[in-house]
């Protein structure tokens, strides 16, 4: 176990390096210059070469990953440019909206999901999961910028009981929540469904329902228990992308959170703030991933971490 | 039917699932659930049991398009983000709203001879800490706005003045030249206690405004200012001010419309018709410092039809201008009847666009000029409904035989080397620029005084050079006389028109809209209005 953990964080090390190798060097081959974004456009050629000094943008490229590589073995990821702040503590002050977010709206997506599918799962084939079913679609089929204005429009501007942008009360986390909650539940509840369905149809479950077992029972203790591994991963891989940040919804409901800032990054040709932001989601997606692999034995026995499985 | 081998196989799954699944039982699965459910429901209920973001009674929520980053103008000034950075630092003097200095921190600030300023600080202003403000205060302030790197303000004064200290309050402000204007341009620079200022923005709130920073999140751009207690001027009437990030104008608007913002500005025609006439929203628009122009490209070579004003002139003839501000712009724009806005102290009216397609076709054809075509250029967000506007103006110059084409560039994209000619070349670019002076002679400089030596490293503004002209604004940029002064600024600006050097352009005028409960918003041109002016009503 402990061999199996260590080369995990050894591989997770190595995804991040690259991931933030590989990005480092793209945004430094797309078009567009950081120093007129922070001089301006009419600012004289002198002054924008006095920016690219100051910021080290007139050394080669691989100079500046040099430089980027002893930086960061101490834990310095550079100035922002448009902020004027260390880059990683910018993406600090952003994180924890994003993680409150992504929380917020995986616990949702869980409590509702799941049970959500069982029940379709449990009838299945029939007018009732026929109309569950179309609700579920629908929610898949609407993406969240139009779900987002719509939730907007009724909670916070015809009916105002919800605030409308930003994160001032808790009032704030709702209507982004449910927003990115509508399309996350109507995957894994089907996804749920399906797995539910395929485990009441196996052997075992024939043997236990032979055995007495109530249906509440098989459905909840075996089937479940079956399904969890391939659901707890889906939610593990959604919870990851909303650590990247959820861009669309930070856009239409101005969260704070390092989706928006990332873009805005992009816009200004903020390297160091691009960098700081791919390192830190990058390295919290791999901890979610990693969560999620050390929870499969608890799940399942016959899964035994590092060891191929037995035939 | 499972065969005995299926059986006793499925039968052993089940005992395993049986044992393995002891730990991971049905109620513990629901006691996990329904603590996570009480723990979602909890955050909800006390979310929707707290106020839903409105401001309180004596707190002024505004709404800025671009995030403050810092309470210093060194690097960034921008609309409503002067109100702020203002309501915590202040200048010597400051551009009221009829474009004309005021004093602030200077009781007196005269020009006593062509080459000197003789400046007398308040002896009652203060630092929020009760500390004086200083005459090396001033000092430190201009040697860090000169020496901070991608300063904006940096292209604005052609020589920096030397601070010669006279007595504790009084000072000499000396160039070795002329500097009539140098009362606006002290107007942008902010003051800060000199062991506390550096040459980059800073980020802490030390200043001698009405207002200190109670909280500050850079990351989010969401500030919190609190009333200064030791502020040497009349206490303002509004306890806090809120400043919140929101850059896109929806949410602004929305947040507007509910009551959650009081103040917001930069909003687009669309934006400003969205909110006209809705039940506690006002609408302030004033005529803007900014003149947004399509501005042709003056790099061409002498054989090209662009390089004759006669052929600059007949294409102007195919925009209909009128159409433009009244359909596309919706009346958020004033066309321009000069090559500064009208607005600016020093302005003067040079002549107006016509609208006559035929003429266009007639002059086009008569100077020669078949199968013209036109590439045009801009990008994203340089000004409102700018795509609206290309495609019109697109439409516009076909209709008289031309072939334009449009190609946008994405913000942060590569549009600055093609505006210095080194990426590609273009034959008219869609252009903004604005006076944070309020005078006519800082545009006229930024834009029309281009130079040879400006031009060899592609600095002159997209290749206009004219010697004669770059020689009136240089002499009127010096003039001590107010009299002489406006009379070179009227030739100079005269001399600018005749050489023809826009299809079209416009000035779009400051907006800003509020919801009713607060008042003293005086808008002026730069988009701006005084903090400490504002109230709230019951």
């Amino acid at each position: 176990m402990l061999n199996y953990l260590l080369k995990r964080l050894a591989q997770s090390v190595l995804t991040v390096f690259l991931t933030v190798s590989t990005v480092f060097v793209l945004v430094r081959l797309a078009p567009g210059d950081p120093a007129v974004a922070y001089a301006g456009p009419l600012a004289t050629s002198e002054q924008l070469a006095a920016v690219r000094t100051q910021f080290g943008l007139d050394l080669p490229i691989w100079e500046q990953y040099l430089v980027f590589l002893r930086q960061l073995l101490q834990g310095d990821l550079g100035t922002s440019f448009s902020f004027q702040a260390p880059a990683l503590q910018v993406v600090l002050e952003r994180l924890p909206y994003t993680i409150t977010l992504a929380v917020s709206a995986i616990l949702l997506t869980t409590i509702v999901s799941v049970p959500l599918g069982v029940w379709m799962a449990r009838r299945a084939d029939t007018a009732r999961e026929l109309s569950a079913n179309v609700v579920t679609i629908a929610g898949q089929s609407m993406p969240e910028f139009w779900t987002g204005t719509m939730l907007l429009t009724l909670f916070a501007v015809l009916v105002p009981i919800l605030p409308a942008s930003g994160f001032t009360t808790w009032g704030g986390l709702v209507l982004p929540t449910v927003t990115i909650a509508i399309m996350q539940i109507a995957l894994i509840s089907r996804m749920v469904r399906r797995e539910i369905v395929v485990n009441l149809q196996a052997p075992y479950l024939t043997v236990a329902r032979s055995r007495g077992v109530a249906e509440h029972g098989l459905t909840w203790r075996y089937a479940m228990a079956g399904a969890s591994i391939p659901v707890l991963t889906a939610l593990g891989t959604r919870f990851a992308s909303m650590l990247n940040g959820v861009v669309v919804v930070e856009v239409v409901f101005a969260w704070p959170g390092v989706g928006s800032l990332v873009v805005r990054a992009l816009e200004t040709r903020d390297y160091p703030l691009i960098v700081a932001t791919v390192l830190v989601t990058s390295v919290l997606s791999v901890l979610v991933q990693l969560l999620v692999d050390l929870c499969y034995p608890l799940l399942d026995p016959r899964v035994r971490l590092g060891k191929v499985a037995a035939s | 039917m499972m065969t005995a081998f299926e059986t006793s196989a499925a039968s052993a799954a089940y005992d395993r699932l049986a044992s393995s699944t002891s730990g991971l039982s049905r109620r513990t699965l629901l006691k996990w659930a329904t603590a996570a459910a009480g723990v979602t429901a909890l955050a909800t209920l006390t979310g929707c049991a707290t106020p839903t973001g409105l401001p309180g009674p004596g707190t002024l929520t505004i709404a800025l398009n671009r995030s403050l980053v810092s309470l210093d103008n060194k690097l960034n000034q921008f609309d409503a983000a002067v109100t702020v950075q203002r309501a915590v630092r202040q200048g010597l003097t400051r551009i009221g709203t009829e474009l004309t200095p005021e004093l602030v921190l200077a009781e007196r600030f005269e020009l006593t001879s062509p080459t000197e300023w003789t400046v007398t600080i308040r002896s009652e202003a203060r630092y929020s800490d009760g500390a004086p403000v200083a005459v090396e205060d001033v000092a430190v302030a201009l040697e860090m706005y000169r020496t901070t790197a991608g300063s904006f303000l940096a292209g604005f004064f052609p020589e920096w003045p030397v601070v010669v200290p006279l007595d504790e309050h009084s000072f000499l402000l000396r160039t070795e030249k002329p500097l009539p204007i140098l009362d606006y341009l002290m107007a942008n620079i902010l003051i800060t206690p000199a062991a506390a200022n550096k040459n980059e923005e800073l980020q802490d709130g030390v200043g001698s405004g009405p207002y200190v920073v109670a909280s500050a999140n850079r990351g989010t751009g969401n500030y919190v200012l609190a009333r200064n207690k030791n502020y040497w001027g009349e206490a303002p009437e509004v306890q806090n001010i809120q400043v919140r990030f929101l850059p896109e104008e929806s949410s602004r608007v929305v947040s507007l419309r509910s009551g959650e913002v009081d103040v917001i500005d930069t909003i687009s025609p669309d934006a400003v018709d969205q909110l006209k006439g809705l039940p506690g929203v006002s609408i302030e628009t004033i005529d803007g410092v900014r003149i947004n122009q399509l501005f042709y490209n003056f790099r061409k070579p002498a054989g090209h039809p662009l390089a004759n004003p006669e052929v600059r002139r007949a294409l102007s003839y195919a925009i209909d201008g009128s159409a433009l501000v009244d359909d596309v712009l919706v009346g958020s724009v004033v066309e321009a009847t000069g090559v500064v806005p009208q607005r600016l102290t020093g302005a003067a009216e040079t002549g107006s666009y016509e609208y006559d397609p035929d003429k266009a076709r007639s002059l086009l054809k008569s100077l020669g000029v078949d199968d013209l075509e036109l590439k045009i250029i801009w990008e994203s967000g340089e000004f409102a409904s700018d795509t609206q506007i290309m495609e019109a103006v697109y439409e516009m110059l076909r209709a008289v035989g031309v072939s334009p084409t449009l190609q946008q560039f994405e913000p942060g994209g590569d549009i600055s080397a093609w505006r210095q000619g080194r990426a590609g070349d273009w034959d008219v670019l869609g252009n903004g620029y604005a006076s944070p002076t309020g005078l006519a002679v800082t545009l006229l400089q930024g834009m029309y005084a281009g130079t040879a030596l400006k031009e060899e490293t592609r600095d002159s503004y997209h290749g206009y050079v004219f010697p004669e002209i770059t020689d009136i604004i240089g002499q009127a940029s010096s003039e001590v006389d107010p009299v002489q002064r406006q009379t070179y600024l009227d030739q100079a600006q005269q001399a600018v028109w005749d050489s023809w050097p826009c299809l079209w352009s416009f000035a779009p005028k400051a907006v800003l809209a509020r919801r009713d409960r607060v008042e003293g918003v005086e808008l002026g041109p730069n988009g701006s209005y005084r903090a400490a002016d504002v109230t709230l009503k019951a």
